[in-house]
Protein backbone atom coordinates (compact mmCIF):
# COMPACT_ATOMS: atom_id res chain seq x y z
CA UNK A 1 0.00 0.00 0.00
CA UNK A 2 2.79 2.42 0.87
CA UNK A 3 4.39 1.79 -2.55
CA UNK A 4 1.09 2.60 -4.26
CA UNK A 5 0.82 5.83 -2.29
CA UNK A 6 4.45 6.67 -3.07
CA UNK A 7 3.98 6.22 -6.83
CA UNK A 8 0.71 8.18 -6.71
CA UNK A 9 2.26 10.97 -4.67
CA UNK A 10 5.30 11.44 -6.88
CA UNK A 11 3.35 10.97 -10.09
CA UNK A 12 0.96 13.66 -8.87
CA UNK A 13 3.86 15.95 -8.01
CA UNK A 14 5.62 15.50 -11.35
CA UNK A 15 2.46 15.89 -13.41
CA UNK A 16 1.30 18.93 -11.42
CA UNK A 17 4.66 20.59 -12.19
CA UNK A 18 4.08 20.21 -15.91
CA UNK A 19 3.50 23.71 -17.24
CA UNK A 20 1.61 22.49 -20.32
CA UNK A 21 -1.04 20.92 -18.09
CA UNK A 22 -2.02 24.29 -16.67
CA UNK A 23 -1.59 26.23 -19.90
CA UNK A 24 -3.68 23.86 -22.01
CA UNK A 25 -6.52 23.74 -19.47
CA UNK A 26 -6.50 27.49 -18.98
CA UNK A 27 -6.44 28.24 -22.70
CA UNK A 28 -9.20 25.79 -23.58
CA UNK A 29 -11.30 26.93 -20.62
CA UNK A 30 -10.94 30.61 -21.51
CA UNK A 31 -11.74 29.85 -25.15
CA UNK A 32 -14.98 28.07 -24.19
CA UNK A 33 -16.02 30.79 -21.77
CA UNK A 34 -15.39 33.43 -24.42
CA UNK A 35 -17.34 31.69 -27.19
CA UNK A 36 -20.15 30.14 -25.18
CA UNK A 37 -22.78 32.31 -26.89
CA UNK A 38 -26.32 33.01 -25.74
CA UNK A 39 -26.98 29.39 -24.79
CA UNK A 40 -24.03 29.29 -22.39
CA UNK A 41 -24.32 29.04 -18.61
CA UNK A 42 -23.55 32.72 -18.07
CA UNK A 43 -26.79 33.61 -19.82
CA UNK A 44 -29.09 31.28 -17.91
CA UNK A 45 -32.00 33.10 -16.23
CA UNK A 46 -31.53 34.21 -12.64
CA UNK A 47 -34.05 31.68 -11.32
CA UNK A 48 -32.31 28.66 -12.91
CA UNK A 49 -31.80 25.91 -10.31
CA UNK A 50 -28.17 25.70 -9.09
CA UNK A 51 -27.79 22.09 -10.27
CA UNK A 52 -28.70 23.10 -13.79
CA UNK A 53 -26.35 26.09 -13.72
CA UNK A 54 -23.38 23.97 -12.72
CA UNK A 55 -24.17 20.99 -14.99
CA UNK A 56 -24.38 23.46 -17.88
CA UNK A 57 -20.90 24.68 -16.93
CA UNK A 58 -19.67 21.09 -16.71
CA UNK A 59 -21.06 20.29 -20.14
CA UNK A 60 -19.61 23.49 -21.59
CA UNK A 61 -16.12 22.83 -20.19
CA UNK A 62 -16.49 19.15 -21.08
CA UNK A 63 -16.64 19.98 -24.78
CA UNK A 64 -12.88 20.36 -25.16
CA UNK A 65 -11.15 20.65 -21.77
CA UNK A 66 -10.90 16.83 -21.42
CA UNK A 67 -9.07 16.83 -24.77
CA UNK A 68 -6.22 18.72 -23.13
CA UNK A 69 -6.47 16.41 -20.14
CA UNK A 70 -6.02 13.31 -22.32
CA UNK A 71 -3.19 14.86 -24.30
CA UNK A 72 -1.08 15.80 -21.30
CA UNK A 73 -1.59 12.35 -19.78
CA UNK A 74 -0.53 10.55 -22.94
CA UNK A 75 3.19 10.53 -22.13
CA UNK A 76 3.03 9.46 -18.47
CA UNK A 77 3.84 5.78 -18.98
CA UNK A 78 6.05 6.05 -22.03
CA UNK A 79 8.16 8.80 -20.54
CA UNK A 80 9.83 6.38 -18.10
CA UNK A 81 11.25 4.57 -21.11
CA UNK A 82 12.19 7.86 -22.78
CA UNK A 83 13.91 9.22 -19.68
CA UNK A 84 15.70 5.93 -18.96
CA UNK A 85 14.20 5.27 -15.53
CA UNK A 86 12.51 1.98 -16.45
CA UNK A 87 15.45 -0.31 -15.58
CA UNK A 88 15.81 1.25 -12.14
CA UNK A 89 12.08 1.13 -11.42
CA UNK A 90 11.91 -2.52 -12.49
CA UNK A 91 14.77 -3.38 -10.15
CA UNK A 92 12.77 -2.17 -7.14
CA UNK A 93 10.63 -4.57 -5.12
CA UNK A 94 7.35 -3.22 -6.48
CA UNK A 95 5.16 -5.13 -8.93
CA UNK A 96 4.04 -3.56 -12.22
CA UNK A 97 0.41 -3.56 -11.07
CA UNK A 98 1.15 -1.13 -8.25
CA UNK A 99 3.19 1.07 -10.55
CA UNK A 100 0.35 1.26 -13.03
CA UNK A 101 -2.23 1.91 -10.34
CA UNK A 102 -0.06 4.61 -8.77
CA UNK A 103 0.61 6.26 -12.11
CA UNK A 104 -3.10 6.18 -12.88
CA UNK A 105 -4.22 7.65 -9.56
CA UNK A 106 -1.48 10.29 -9.36
CA UNK A 107 -1.76 11.25 -13.02
CA UNK A 108 -5.55 11.41 -12.87
CA UNK A 109 -5.55 13.52 -9.71
CA UNK A 110 -2.93 15.97 -10.98
CA UNK A 111 -4.46 16.32 -14.44
CA UNK A 112 -7.98 16.71 -13.05
CA UNK A 113 -6.84 19.41 -10.62
CA UNK A 114 -6.81 22.33 -13.12
CA UNK A 115 -10.18 21.19 -14.49
CA UNK A 116 -11.55 21.20 -10.94
CA UNK A 117 -10.07 24.63 -10.29
CA UNK A 118 -11.65 25.90 -13.50
CA UNK A 119 -15.00 24.60 -12.31
CA UNK A 120 -14.41 26.25 -8.92
CA UNK A 121 -13.76 29.57 -10.62
CA UNK A 122 -17.00 29.15 -12.59
CA UNK A 123 -18.82 28.13 -9.39
CA UNK A 124 -17.35 31.08 -7.50
CA UNK A 125 -18.42 33.47 -10.24
CA UNK A 126 -21.96 32.05 -10.32
CA UNK A 127 -22.12 32.04 -6.55
CA UNK A 128 -21.31 35.76 -6.43
CA UNK A 129 -23.37 36.63 -9.49
CA UNK A 130 -26.50 34.80 -8.30
CA UNK A 131 -25.93 35.42 -4.59
CA UNK A 132 -26.16 31.72 -3.74
CA UNK A 133 -23.21 30.27 -1.78
CA UNK A 134 -24.69 26.77 -2.19
CA UNK A 135 -23.57 26.90 -5.80
CA UNK A 136 -20.05 26.14 -4.57
CA UNK A 137 -21.29 22.88 -3.06
CA UNK A 138 -23.03 22.05 -6.33
CA UNK A 139 -19.76 22.76 -8.13
CA UNK A 140 -17.98 20.04 -6.18
CA UNK A 141 -20.83 17.58 -6.60
CA UNK A 142 -21.21 18.22 -10.32
CA UNK A 143 -17.46 17.91 -10.86
CA UNK A 144 -17.38 14.59 -8.97
CA UNK A 145 -20.43 13.07 -10.64
CA UNK A 146 -20.48 14.58 -14.13
CA UNK A 147 -16.84 15.30 -15.01
CA UNK A 148 -14.62 13.01 -12.95
CA UNK A 149 -15.94 9.63 -14.22
CA UNK A 150 -15.33 10.76 -17.80
CA UNK A 151 -11.85 11.98 -16.90
CA UNK A 152 -11.12 8.63 -15.20
CA UNK A 153 -12.30 6.87 -18.36
CA UNK A 154 -10.05 9.02 -20.52
CA UNK A 155 -7.08 8.63 -18.12
CA UNK A 156 -7.00 4.82 -18.40
CA UNK A 157 -6.84 4.92 -22.19
CA UNK A 158 -4.52 7.94 -22.35
CA UNK A 159 -1.97 6.18 -20.16
CA UNK A 160 -1.99 2.81 -21.88
CA UNK A 161 -2.76 3.43 -25.57
CA UNK A 162 0.52 5.29 -26.26
CA UNK A 163 2.33 2.06 -25.33
CA UNK A 164 0.72 0.49 -28.39
CA UNK A 165 0.45 3.40 -30.82
CA UNK A 166 2.76 6.41 -30.59
CA UNK A 167 1.73 9.31 -28.35
CA UNK A 168 1.26 11.75 -31.28
CA UNK A 169 -0.91 9.22 -33.14
CA UNK A 170 -2.90 8.57 -29.98
CA UNK A 171 -3.54 12.30 -29.61
CA UNK A 172 -4.86 12.57 -33.17
CA UNK A 173 -7.08 9.50 -32.73
CA UNK A 174 -8.26 10.78 -29.36
CA UNK A 175 -9.50 14.06 -30.86
CA UNK A 176 -11.47 12.10 -33.46
CA UNK A 177 -12.85 9.77 -30.83
CA UNK A 178 -13.83 12.63 -28.51
CA UNK A 179 -16.11 14.32 -31.02
CA UNK A 180 -17.43 11.01 -32.39
CA UNK A 181 -18.16 9.59 -28.91
CA UNK A 182 -19.67 12.70 -27.37
CA UNK A 183 -21.14 15.05 -29.89
CA UNK A 184 -21.90 13.24 -33.15
CA UNK A 185 -25.66 12.66 -33.12
CA UNK A 186 -26.94 9.18 -33.92
CA UNK A 187 -28.84 10.56 -36.92
CA UNK A 188 -25.54 11.42 -38.62
CA UNK A 189 -23.41 8.33 -37.89
CA UNK A 190 -23.58 5.37 -35.47
CA UNK A 191 -21.65 6.56 -32.44
CA UNK A 192 -21.38 6.33 -28.65
CA UNK A 193 -22.94 9.79 -28.30
CA UNK A 194 -25.89 9.72 -25.90
CA UNK A 195 -25.01 6.32 -24.42
CA UNK A 196 -24.01 5.39 -20.87
CA UNK A 197 -20.43 5.41 -22.17
CA UNK A 198 -20.47 9.09 -23.12
CA UNK A 199 -17.54 10.50 -21.12
CA UNK A 200 -18.81 14.08 -21.25
CA UNK A 201 -21.27 12.94 -18.57
CA UNK A 202 -24.61 13.24 -20.37
CA UNK A 203 -26.47 10.86 -18.05
CA UNK A 204 -25.30 12.21 -14.66
CA UNK A 205 -25.80 15.76 -15.97
CA UNK A 206 -29.34 14.93 -17.11
CA UNK A 207 -30.15 13.34 -13.76
CA UNK A 208 -28.74 16.18 -11.66
CA UNK A 209 -30.25 18.99 -13.72
CA UNK A 210 -33.54 17.30 -14.47
CA UNK A 211 -33.03 18.26 -18.13
CA UNK A 212 -32.01 15.96 -20.97
CA UNK A 213 -28.44 16.84 -21.78
CA UNK A 214 -26.23 16.00 -24.74
CA UNK A 215 -28.43 13.43 -26.50
CA UNK A 216 -28.63 11.22 -23.36
CA UNK A 217 -30.91 8.27 -24.15
CA UNK A 218 -31.56 9.35 -27.76
CA UNK A 219 -32.49 6.36 -29.91
CA UNK A 220 -29.66 4.96 -31.98
CA UNK A 221 -26.87 2.42 -32.24
CA UNK A 222 -26.36 0.13 -29.17
CA UNK A 223 -29.84 0.76 -27.81
CA UNK A 224 -29.13 -1.26 -24.62
CA UNK A 225 -26.71 1.52 -23.64
CA UNK A 226 -29.42 4.19 -24.05
CA UNK A 227 -31.88 3.90 -21.16
CA UNK A 228 -34.09 6.77 -20.02
CA UNK A 229 -31.94 9.22 -18.04
CA UNK A 230 -32.70 8.75 -14.34
CA UNK A 231 -30.74 8.15 -11.13
CA UNK A 232 -30.06 4.49 -11.86
CA UNK A 233 -28.93 5.25 -15.40
CA UNK A 234 -26.66 8.01 -14.07
CA UNK A 235 -25.12 5.62 -11.54
CA UNK A 236 -24.71 2.96 -14.25
CA UNK A 237 -23.00 5.50 -16.47
CA UNK A 238 -20.59 6.56 -13.71
CA UNK A 239 -19.68 2.95 -12.87
CA UNK A 240 -19.41 1.91 -16.50
CA UNK A 241 -17.12 4.82 -17.34
CA UNK A 242 -14.83 4.23 -14.36
CA UNK A 243 -14.67 0.45 -14.88
CA UNK A 244 -14.15 0.73 -18.64
CA UNK A 245 -11.31 3.18 -17.96
CA UNK A 246 -9.69 0.58 -15.73
CA UNK A 247 -9.78 -2.08 -18.45
CA UNK A 248 -6.70 -0.91 -20.39
CA UNK A 249 -4.80 -0.73 -17.11
CA UNK A 250 -5.80 -4.27 -16.28
CA UNK A 251 -4.66 -5.51 -19.68
CA UNK A 252 -1.38 -3.58 -19.41
CA UNK A 253 -0.80 -4.99 -15.92
CA UNK A 254 -1.31 -8.54 -17.17
CA UNK A 255 1.05 -7.96 -20.09
CA UNK A 256 3.76 -6.42 -17.85
CA UNK A 257 3.46 -9.26 -15.35
CA UNK A 258 3.66 -11.85 -18.08
CA UNK A 259 6.68 -10.13 -19.62
CA UNK A 260 8.51 -10.19 -16.29
CA UNK A 261 7.86 -13.90 -15.94
CA UNK A 262 8.57 -14.89 -19.53
CA UNK A 263 11.95 -16.51 -19.74
CA UNK A 264 12.87 -16.59 -23.41
CA UNK B 1 25.95 -12.12 -0.47
CA UNK B 2 27.45 -14.64 -2.85
CA UNK B 3 26.22 -15.17 -6.40
CA UNK B 4 26.17 -18.57 -8.09
CA UNK B 5 25.40 -18.70 -11.79
CA UNK B 6 25.23 -21.95 -13.66
CA UNK B 7 24.55 -22.59 -17.34
CA UNK B 8 22.77 -19.25 -17.66
CA UNK B 9 21.57 -18.44 -21.17
CA UNK B 10 19.47 -15.57 -22.49
CA UNK B 11 18.23 -14.88 -25.97
CA UNK B 12 16.54 -11.86 -27.50
CA UNK B 13 14.75 -13.19 -30.54
CA UNK B 14 17.43 -14.73 -32.73
CA UNK B 15 20.28 -13.06 -30.87
CA UNK B 16 21.90 -15.01 -28.05
CA UNK B 17 23.19 -12.54 -25.47
CA UNK B 18 24.44 -15.11 -22.95
CA UNK B 19 25.72 -18.60 -23.78
CA UNK B 20 25.69 -21.01 -20.86
CA UNK B 21 27.43 -18.72 -18.40
CA UNK B 22 28.95 -20.25 -15.26
CA UNK B 23 30.20 -17.83 -12.64
CA UNK B 24 30.74 -17.76 -8.91
CA UNK B 25 31.00 -14.33 -7.29
CA UNK B 26 32.09 -14.08 -3.67
CA UNK B 27 31.55 -11.08 -1.37
CA UNK B 28 33.59 -7.87 -1.74
CA UNK B 29 34.32 -5.91 -4.87
CA UNK B 30 34.15 -7.92 -8.09
CA UNK B 31 34.88 -6.65 -11.58
CA UNK B 32 33.14 -7.74 -14.74
CA UNK B 33 35.12 -6.72 -17.79
CA UNK B 34 34.22 -6.97 -21.42
CA UNK B 35 33.82 -5.03 -24.61
CA UNK B 36 30.54 -3.36 -25.50
CA UNK B 37 28.08 -6.05 -26.54
CA UNK B 38 29.83 -8.78 -24.56
CA UNK B 39 26.69 -9.54 -22.54
CA UNK B 40 27.61 -7.70 -19.33
CA UNK B 41 24.50 -5.54 -19.21
CA UNK B 42 22.23 -8.52 -19.86
CA UNK B 43 23.89 -10.34 -16.96
CA UNK B 44 23.56 -7.26 -14.71
CA UNK B 45 19.90 -6.88 -15.62
CA UNK B 46 19.24 -10.51 -14.79
CA UNK B 47 21.00 -10.14 -11.43
CA UNK B 48 18.93 -7.03 -10.72
CA UNK B 49 15.72 -8.92 -11.44
CA UNK B 50 14.88 -6.66 -14.37
CA UNK B 51 15.17 -9.50 -16.90
CA UNK B 52 14.15 -13.08 -16.22
CA UNK B 53 16.87 -15.65 -16.97
CA UNK B 54 16.32 -17.62 -20.17
CA UNK B 55 17.57 -20.95 -18.87
CA UNK B 56 20.00 -22.13 -16.23
CA UNK B 57 20.27 -21.27 -12.56
CA UNK B 58 21.02 -17.99 -10.81
CA UNK B 59 21.16 -17.93 -7.03
CA UNK B 60 21.88 -14.73 -5.14
CA UNK B 61 22.40 -15.10 -1.41
CA UNK B 62 20.60 -18.44 -1.67
CA UNK B 63 17.58 -16.96 -3.49
CA UNK B 64 16.61 -18.44 -6.83
CA UNK B 65 16.27 -15.65 -9.39
CA UNK B 66 14.22 -17.82 -11.73
CA UNK B 67 11.26 -17.50 -9.34
CA UNK B 68 9.22 -14.40 -8.60
CA UNK B 69 9.68 -14.83 -4.85
CA UNK B 70 13.44 -15.16 -5.28
CA UNK B 71 13.60 -12.04 -7.45
CA UNK B 72 11.62 -10.06 -4.90
CA UNK B 73 13.83 -11.25 -2.03
CA UNK B 74 16.96 -10.17 -3.90
CA UNK B 75 15.46 -6.84 -4.94
CA UNK B 76 14.80 -6.04 -1.28
CA UNK B 77 18.56 -6.26 -0.62
CA UNK B 78 19.73 -4.76 -3.88
CA UNK B 79 21.20 -1.43 -4.88
CA UNK B 80 21.26 -1.13 -8.67
CA UNK B 81 22.78 1.53 -10.85
CA UNK B 82 21.77 0.77 -14.44
CA UNK B 83 23.79 1.79 -17.43
CA UNK B 84 22.57 5.22 -18.65
CA UNK B 85 20.31 5.82 -15.67
CA UNK B 86 17.76 8.50 -16.44
CA UNK B 87 16.38 10.84 -13.82
CA UNK B 88 13.13 12.76 -13.55
CA UNK B 89 14.04 16.33 -14.53
CA UNK B 90 11.08 17.71 -12.58
CA UNK B 91 12.25 16.28 -9.25
CA UNK B 92 15.08 17.38 -6.98
CA UNK B 93 17.72 14.82 -5.92
CA UNK B 94 16.19 14.81 -2.45
CA UNK B 95 12.73 14.05 -3.84
CA UNK B 96 14.07 11.41 -6.23
CA UNK B 97 15.89 9.61 -3.44
CA UNK B 98 12.85 9.88 -1.20
CA UNK B 99 10.74 8.32 -3.97
CA UNK B 100 13.18 5.43 -4.50
CA UNK B 101 13.45 5.00 -0.72
CA UNK B 102 9.69 4.66 -0.42
CA UNK B 103 9.67 2.09 -3.21
CA UNK B 104 12.44 0.19 -1.44
CA UNK B 105 10.15 -0.05 1.55
CA UNK B 106 11.80 2.55 3.80
CA UNK B 107 8.55 3.54 5.48
CA UNK B 108 9.92 5.41 8.50
CA UNK B 109 9.76 8.98 7.20
CA UNK B 110 12.26 10.50 9.61
CA UNK B 111 14.84 7.73 9.14
CA UNK B 112 14.39 7.80 5.35
CA UNK B 113 14.86 11.56 5.15
CA UNK B 114 17.93 11.39 7.37
CA UNK B 115 19.43 8.68 5.16
CA UNK B 116 18.65 10.62 1.99
CA UNK B 117 20.44 13.71 3.32
CA UNK B 118 23.38 11.62 4.53
CA UNK B 119 23.78 9.96 1.12
CA UNK B 120 23.50 13.25 -0.73
CA UNK B 121 26.31 14.59 1.44
CA UNK B 122 28.33 11.41 0.78
CA UNK B 123 28.15 11.96 -2.98
CA UNK B 124 28.76 15.71 -2.56
CA UNK B 125 25.31 16.77 -3.72
CA UNK B 126 24.13 18.22 -0.42
CA UNK B 127 24.30 21.77 -1.74
CA UNK B 128 22.04 21.06 -4.71
CA UNK B 129 19.69 18.68 -2.90
CA UNK B 130 16.76 21.05 -3.37
CA UNK B 131 17.45 21.95 -7.01
CA UNK B 132 15.54 20.22 -9.80
CA UNK B 133 17.71 17.75 -11.72
CA UNK B 134 17.02 19.27 -15.12
CA UNK B 135 20.40 20.47 -16.33
CA UNK B 136 22.51 18.30 -14.02
CA UNK B 137 25.86 17.29 -15.54
CA UNK B 138 26.71 13.66 -16.31
CA UNK B 139 28.82 13.43 -13.16
CA UNK B 140 26.05 14.83 -10.97
CA UNK B 141 23.57 12.39 -12.46
CA UNK B 142 25.88 9.45 -11.77
CA UNK B 143 26.25 10.63 -8.20
CA UNK B 144 22.48 10.75 -7.79
CA UNK B 145 22.48 7.26 -9.28
CA UNK B 146 24.97 5.85 -6.79
CA UNK B 147 23.20 7.58 -3.90
CA UNK B 148 19.90 5.92 -4.80
CA UNK B 149 21.68 2.58 -5.15
CA UNK B 150 22.93 2.89 -1.57
CA UNK B 151 19.52 3.63 -0.09
CA UNK B 152 18.38 1.04 2.41
CA UNK B 153 21.93 -0.18 3.06
CA UNK B 154 21.81 -2.95 0.40
CA UNK B 155 23.98 -6.05 0.77
CA UNK B 156 24.35 -6.42 -3.00
CA UNK B 157 25.28 -3.47 -5.19
CA UNK B 158 25.24 -3.88 -8.94
CA UNK B 159 26.70 -1.02 -10.95
CA UNK B 160 26.73 -1.11 -14.72
CA UNK B 161 29.31 1.05 -16.51
CA UNK B 162 29.23 3.67 -13.75
CA UNK B 163 32.24 5.69 -14.87
CA UNK B 164 31.64 5.86 -18.62
CA UNK B 165 31.63 9.49 -19.71
CA UNK B 166 32.98 10.87 -16.43
CA UNK B 167 35.99 13.15 -16.33
CA UNK B 168 39.16 11.69 -14.71
CA UNK B 169 38.64 13.40 -11.36
CA UNK B 170 35.02 12.26 -11.12
CA UNK B 171 36.04 8.75 -12.12
CA UNK B 172 38.68 8.51 -9.40
CA UNK B 173 36.23 9.84 -6.81
CA UNK B 174 33.59 7.39 -7.95
CA UNK B 175 35.96 4.42 -7.86
CA UNK B 176 37.12 5.34 -4.37
CA UNK B 177 33.54 5.60 -3.21
CA UNK B 178 32.65 2.19 -4.63
CA UNK B 179 35.73 0.50 -3.21
CA UNK B 180 34.91 1.94 0.21
CA UNK B 181 31.46 0.37 0.09
CA UNK B 182 32.65 -3.16 -0.54
CA UNK B 183 33.66 -3.93 3.05
CA UNK B 184 30.61 -5.89 4.15
CA UNK B 185 28.81 -6.01 0.83
CA UNK B 186 29.08 -7.57 -2.58
CA UNK B 187 29.75 -4.87 -5.14
CA UNK B 188 29.58 -6.01 -8.74
CA UNK B 189 31.22 -3.52 -11.07
CA UNK B 190 30.57 -4.03 -14.75
CA UNK B 191 32.74 -1.97 -17.05
CA UNK B 192 34.70 -1.91 -20.26
CA UNK B 193 37.25 0.41 -18.65
CA UNK B 194 40.11 -1.84 -17.50
CA UNK B 195 41.58 0.83 -15.27
CA UNK B 196 38.45 0.87 -13.08
CA UNK B 197 38.89 -2.81 -12.29
CA UNK B 198 42.66 -2.49 -11.87
CA UNK B 199 42.18 0.18 -9.21
CA UNK B 200 39.35 -1.37 -7.22
CA UNK B 201 38.96 -5.15 -7.60
CA UNK B 202 40.90 -8.19 -6.45
CA UNK B 203 38.78 -10.61 -8.45
CA UNK B 204 37.33 -10.27 -11.88
CA UNK B 205 35.60 -12.06 -14.71
CA UNK B 206 35.95 -11.24 -18.38
CA UNK B 207 33.15 -11.69 -20.88
CA UNK B 208 33.32 -11.87 -24.65
CA UNK B 209 30.47 -12.56 -27.07
CA UNK B 210 28.12 -13.71 -24.32
CA UNK B 211 30.60 -16.08 -22.70
CA UNK B 212 32.78 -15.87 -19.61
CA UNK B 213 36.32 -16.26 -20.90
CA UNK B 214 38.19 -15.63 -17.65
CA UNK B 215 37.56 -15.77 -13.92
CA UNK B 216 40.25 -15.24 -11.33
CA UNK B 217 42.32 -12.59 -9.66
CA UNK B 218 43.28 -9.35 -11.32
CA UNK B 219 46.95 -10.26 -10.76
CA UNK B 220 46.48 -13.49 -12.72
CA UNK B 221 44.78 -11.60 -15.52
CA UNK B 222 47.86 -9.38 -15.73
CA UNK B 223 50.00 -12.52 -16.04
CA UNK B 224 48.03 -13.60 -19.12
CA UNK B 225 49.98 -10.89 -20.91
CA UNK B 226 53.36 -12.26 -19.89
CA UNK B 227 55.39 -13.35 -22.89
CA UNK B 228 52.94 -11.58 -25.17
CA UNK B 229 53.72 -7.93 -24.34
CA UNK B 230 56.38 -6.10 -26.27
CA UNK B 231 57.87 -2.68 -26.58
CA UNK B 232 58.88 -1.51 -30.02
CA UNK B 233 60.54 1.80 -30.88
CA UNK B 234 60.28 3.02 -34.45
CA UNK B 235 62.05 6.07 -35.82
CA UNK B 236 59.91 6.58 -38.88
CA UNK B 237 56.98 4.77 -40.36
CA UNK B 238 53.94 3.25 -38.72
CA UNK B 239 53.42 0.74 -35.94
CA UNK B 240 54.76 -2.83 -36.17
CA UNK B 241 52.76 -4.98 -38.57
CA UNK B 242 51.97 -7.78 -36.11
CA UNK B 243 49.97 -7.68 -32.87
CA UNK B 244 47.65 -5.17 -31.19
CA UNK B 245 49.08 -1.76 -30.35
CA UNK B 246 47.97 -0.91 -26.82
CA UNK B 247 49.75 2.42 -26.55
CA UNK B 248 51.93 4.71 -28.61
CA UNK B 249 54.02 7.50 -27.09
CA UNK B 250 56.03 9.83 -29.24
CA UNK B 251 59.46 10.71 -27.79
CA UNK B 252 62.64 12.29 -29.13
CA UNK B 253 64.14 8.91 -30.06
CA UNK B 254 61.03 7.79 -31.93
CA UNK B 255 57.59 6.39 -31.20
CA UNK B 256 57.40 3.85 -28.38
CA UNK B 257 54.74 1.25 -29.06
CA UNK B 258 53.48 -1.30 -26.56
CA UNK B 259 52.21 -4.26 -28.49
CA UNK B 260 50.40 -7.43 -27.52
CA UNK B 261 51.34 -10.31 -29.78
CA UNK B 262 51.88 -14.02 -29.21
CA UNK B 263 55.03 -13.80 -31.33
CA UNK B 264 57.78 -11.17 -31.44
CA UNK B 265 56.26 -8.40 -33.58
CA UNK B 266 59.58 -7.25 -35.03
CA UNK B 267 63.33 -7.73 -34.82
CA UNK B 268 63.67 -4.75 -32.47
CA UNK B 269 60.82 -5.74 -30.18
CA UNK B 270 61.76 -6.12 -26.50
CA UNK B 271 59.69 -8.16 -24.02
CA UNK B 272 57.92 -5.92 -21.49
CA UNK B 273 56.14 -6.46 -18.17
CA UNK B 274 52.39 -6.45 -18.90
CA UNK B 275 49.80 -4.17 -17.36
CA UNK B 276 46.21 -5.28 -16.69
CA UNK B 277 45.14 -3.73 -19.96
CA UNK B 278 47.74 -5.77 -21.83
CA UNK B 279 46.75 -8.93 -19.97
CA UNK B 280 43.15 -8.21 -20.95
CA UNK B 281 44.03 -7.63 -24.60
CA UNK B 282 46.11 -10.83 -24.68
CA UNK B 283 43.17 -12.72 -23.20
CA UNK B 284 40.72 -11.27 -25.72
CA UNK B 285 43.02 -12.21 -28.59
CA UNK B 286 43.30 -15.68 -27.22
CA UNK B 287 39.52 -15.89 -26.78
CA UNK B 288 38.99 -14.78 -30.35
CA UNK B 289 41.44 -17.38 -31.69
CA UNK B 290 40.18 -20.87 -32.61
CA UNK B 291 40.18 -23.03 -29.48
CA UNK B 292 42.40 -26.13 -29.77
CA UNK B 293 40.65 -29.36 -28.89
CA UNK B 294 40.88 -30.20 -25.18
CA UNK B 295 41.21 -26.56 -24.08
CA UNK B 296 38.47 -24.89 -21.98
CA UNK B 297 39.31 -21.41 -23.16
CA UNK B 298 39.81 -20.16 -19.59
Amino acid sequence: MSELLAVSRYEFRMQARKRSLWLVTLLLGCLLIAIQGDQGPRHLPADTPPAEVMTTWAILLGIVVPLGFGMVLADRLIRDRRLGTTALLESLPVGPGRFLAGKYLGGLAASALPVFLLMLVAGGYESLHRGDPLLLGWTVLVFAVVMLPGLAFVAGFALVCPLVVSAPLFRVLFVGYWFWGNFLGAEILPSLTGTLLTPVGAYPASWLSGQWQMYAGDPGWLSFLRPEPDGLAALSSVLLLVLTGLLPLLVAGLVFNRRRRTTV
Amino acid sequence: MDIQISRLARRFGKVTALHSVDLSIPGGMYGLLGANGAGKTTLMRILAGVLPPGSGQVRVGGHDLTTGAGRLAVQRRLGYLPQDLGLYPDLTPREFLDYVGLLKGLDDTRARRAQVDELLDLVALGEVAGRRMKGFSGGMRRRVGIAQALLGDPTLIVVDEPTAGLDPEERVRFRTLLAGLAGHRTVLLSTHIVEDVAQTCQHTAVMAAGRVVYTGTVADLVRVGEGATWEVVTGVGGPPPAGVVVSAVSRTDGTHYRVVSPTRPGADAVPAAPSLEEGYVALMRRAAAPVPSGSTGR
